[in-house]
């Protein structure tokens, strides 16, 4: 079932060569930069323990999992609080394109039939990528824990560090072997890589779930388990091998199912689709909105309840403040004539908005990925103009936009309107005043298409920073300016800060000047690759 | 011993019957064509004696043993070059040629690999992204002649190539069958067919409705493409 397995094997490496290069360089380095950092950021005990005072409240557990080591609190563990889960996600994502890349996406474009015409066997082709994908999350593990070793961070432990990697390094694998199983179960690459985000997504709702109200829920998922080993402080060796387990097991059922398939079948079947194309279909904007329709709908429940579940954290906020001196003493003290729920309400939306980007984002890409398959020509070959075509993506990413904020709106008020702390008003307050920030991301990412579209993907580095920007520019004193320059850190803080027009105009002017000068100065006039 | 012995070969997706009930052999040294429609089964016969596909019912053999069973070690035997060729971006053609014939088990030969490279006239520095489709098709056809297979299983080789290059195709093709090789040959190009092939199989709607040598299937039509177009004539007319 596994002939020829180490040439094969050899192969994804050679296709991965640069790819996988530059995934170790980066996460590497990041994991170890950022422990690096740590000491620097929170010189004393004491700015440790306001940390974690702000860690250990019912909104933060469930965004950032749960509290512990209060007693020899020191950088190592506050790092580990603060990053595993998220450098867990990034790894998770790494594994999951992986995985898809060399399963699904081979399948559909005719290249597996080739490979399985020569002397491979069946399972040759997943097992090699599994292995691939399990020796690079090692391969990160290891590298990044020595990182941190060398770089001796105050509490760091060997012990601690090799835990801290091996957690992130054994969730990514998880979801590599998760993702190979989707990859049995749909037929195509689209819906193999969405239901394994899907998972990723249910598995971050189920450890804040289980972790808010201590129940089972947080175990199961891999996240909450990779959260348990409790780096630099207990040290438990028990959650990564229980991930290990968990990754090989799913990796067995999907080569079992793997042998139950017809190659370019999956176990659930395509639909059938419609025999004619209907009206709406027939012009450029339905064309536009037909491409886009199937990741709009995913994302707008995933908003809804991302926003029902942040709803239930505000909920609980008053009665865990209720028991809490210090939190109380806290707030009081900052003077703030805010309600714990109104000091939070900021953040929940500038996540929410930060995550409705990036669907958002894609809407505005979806045209140049359309172009670079070759596909764009098809249209333009026919009475279609440009100008119809970039509009029409536009319109969807600014519909997207208001959508997505409205859903997380309604979920948030859906879920907490029976505490009586925060009026739908308030809430769709501090929701919508992000809107523009949302719309110049998706302004970036016009302009880009039309003047520099190889250069698409630093739109995604500027999410990526806006995203730092929102998180560490919170917890550490990061200069003004440098907030600034991610558009999220130029919107008020409502219901803290007063309402103010002039940013939020300023940014609205921004994104629909980028967007404008991305079709006049470049879409309209450039080459259509072919 | 027929180096492929298909018998009461059936598919089924789901409700869908693909294959019902395929009868077809090619004989050791015989270029055998494989015509039909689009959507009449010639991709899916072919998955099937490939063991990509498991059939539903009936028997698929290469060299006489089944082609599901032991698809490994019969693949050493065999050379595939499908209609439609997707390479992997960032590989160079020569790269993946040299992946294709390496994967076979035995050391890629040199110099039939060069031989075949001037032939076609492909540059195999280029990366796989930058090749067009006749560019595509080449590397796979370059792998398969120059690996030392026994029986070829090209499915629509030579779509996307010019006329000069499909001219090669045909004189390697009339090589290999000169030293005793075997062949099943999907084509639309029915002169090429004609030129090349000794016996002809024509599906239709997953049935094999007409069996026999090239030159008593021809006689019964001015030509094979007249053939071929007046078996389909009744779908046409109705």
């Amino acid at each position: 079932m596994t002939a020829n397995f180490y040439r094969y094997a050899r192969f994804v490496a050679r296709r991965e060569r640069v790819a996988s290069l530059v995934w170790i360089a980066a996460l590497t380095l990041s994991f170890a930069g950022i422990a690096a950092m740590y000491p620097g950021l929170f010189p004393t005990k004491e700015s440790l323990l306001s940390l974690t005072a702000t860690l250990n409240t019912p909104a933060m557990v469930a965004m950032m999992g749960p509290v512990y080591g209060l007693e020899r609190i020191n950088p190592a563990i506050a790092m580990s609080q603060e990053c595993l889960q998220w450098f867990a996600i990034a790894m998770a994502v790494m594994n999951i394109f992986f995985v898809n890349r060399h399963t699904r996406v081979d399948e559909e474009l005719g290249r597996h039939e080739m490979l399985a015409s020569l002397p491979v066997g069946r399972l040759t082709g997943s097992a090699a990528v599994i292995t691939a994908a399990f020796v690079l999350d090692v391969a990160i593990s290891l590298l990044s824990a020595i990182g941190i070793i060398i770089l001796k961070t105050e509490g760091v432990t060997a012990t601690g560090a090799l835990v801290y990697t091996f957690s992130i390094g054994m969730q990514g694998f998880v979801f590599a072997a998760i993702t190979l199983l989707a990859a049995q179960l749909f037929s195509t690459a689209r819906g193999c890589i969405g239901s394994s985000f899907a998972l990723l997504g249910l598995s971050y709702v189920m450890r804040a779930s289980g972790d808010m109200s201590g129940n089972v829920l947080s175990a199961i998922s891999p996240m909450g388990l990779g959260l348990k080993v409790e780096a630099f402080y207990t040290n438990a060796f028990w959650p990564i091998a229980a991930l290990l387990a968990e990754g090989v097991v799913i990796t067995l059922v999907a080569l079992v199912v793997n042998t139950r398939r017809d190659v370019g079948a999956g176990i659930f079947a395509a639909r059938k689709g419609k025999q004619n194309a209907s009206r709406f279909l027939q012009s450029p904007f339905g064309f536009a909105w037909r491409l886009s329709c199937g990741s709009f709908i995913a994302w707008a429940v995933a908003f809804l309840v991302l926003g029902a579940m942040y709803g239930t954290v505000i909920g609980e906020l008053d009665s865990f403040v209720k028991g809490n001196d210090m939190i109380r003493q806290m707030i009081e003290s900052q003077g703030a004539t805010a309600s714990l729920a109104e000091a939070f309400l900021p953040m929940l939306c500038g996540i929410m908005a930060m995550l409705a980007a990036i669907p958002v984002i894609g809407a505005i890409t979806r045209l140049r990925i359309e172009e670079k398959r070759g596909r764009m020509e098809q249209i333009y070959a026919r009475a279609v103009s440009r100008a119809a075509m970039f509009a029409s993506f536009a319109t969807i990413a600014v519909v997207e936009a208001a959508v997505f904020t409205l859903l997380s709106t309604v979920g948030l008020y859906a879920t907490s309107q029976s505490t009586g702390l925060l009026s739908l008003k308030t809430l769709a307050g501090a929701a919508f005043v992000y809107l523009p920030a949302i719309l110049t991301l998706a302004g970036v990412a016009a302009v880009l298409v039309g003047l520099l579209p190889k250069l698409i993907s630093l739109t995604w580095a500027l999410v990526c920073y806006a995203f730092l920007m929102m998180y560490f520019g919170r917890l550490f004193d990061v200069p003004q300016w440098a907030v600034r320059i991610s558009p999220f850190g130029n919107v008020p803080q409502l219901p803290v800060q007063e309402f103010r027009a002039a940013p939020l105009v300023a940014l609205c002017v921004i994104a629909f000047a980028l967007t404008v000068a991305g079709y006049f100065a470049g879409y309209r006039r450039r080459d259509i690759a072919a | 011993m027929s180096v492929v012995q298909i018998s009461r070969l059936a598919k089924n997706f789901g409700k869908f019957t693909a294959l019902n009930g395929v009868n077809l052999s090619v004989e050791q040294g015989e270029v055998h064509a494989f015509l039909g429609p689009n959507g009449a089964g010639k991709s899916t016969t072919i998955r099937c004696l490939l063991g990509i596909l498991r059939p539903t019912s009936g028997e698929a053999a290469l060299f006489g043993q089944d082609a599901w069973t032991h698809a490994v070690e019969l693949h050493k035997r065999l050379a595939y070059v499908p209609g439609d060729v997707n390479l992997w971006d960032n590989l160079t053609g020569g790269e993946v040629i040299d992946l294709f014939l390496s994967l076979r088990g035995t050391r890629p030969d040199m110099k039939r690999r060069k031989e075949y490279l001037d032939r076609f006239e492909l540059d195999p520095s280029k990366k796989c992204r930058t090749y067009s489709k006749g560019n595509r098709q080449k590397v796979a056809l370059i792998a398969a002649f120059a690996s030392d297979a026994e029986l070829f299983i090209f499915d629509e080789p030579t779509s996307g190539l010019d006329p000069l290059l499909e001219k090669v195709f045909q004189d390697c093709v009339s090589e290999v069958k000169a030293q005793g090789k075997s062949m099943l040959l999907s084509s639309h190009i029915m002169s090429e067919v004609e030129k090349l092939a000794d016996s002809v199989s024509i599906i239709k709607e997953g049935r094999i409705i007409l069996n026999g040598s090239m030159e008593e299937t021809v006689v019964r039509g001015a030509s094979l493409e007249d053939l071929f177009l007046s078996e389909y004539d009744g779908r046409a007319r109705a």
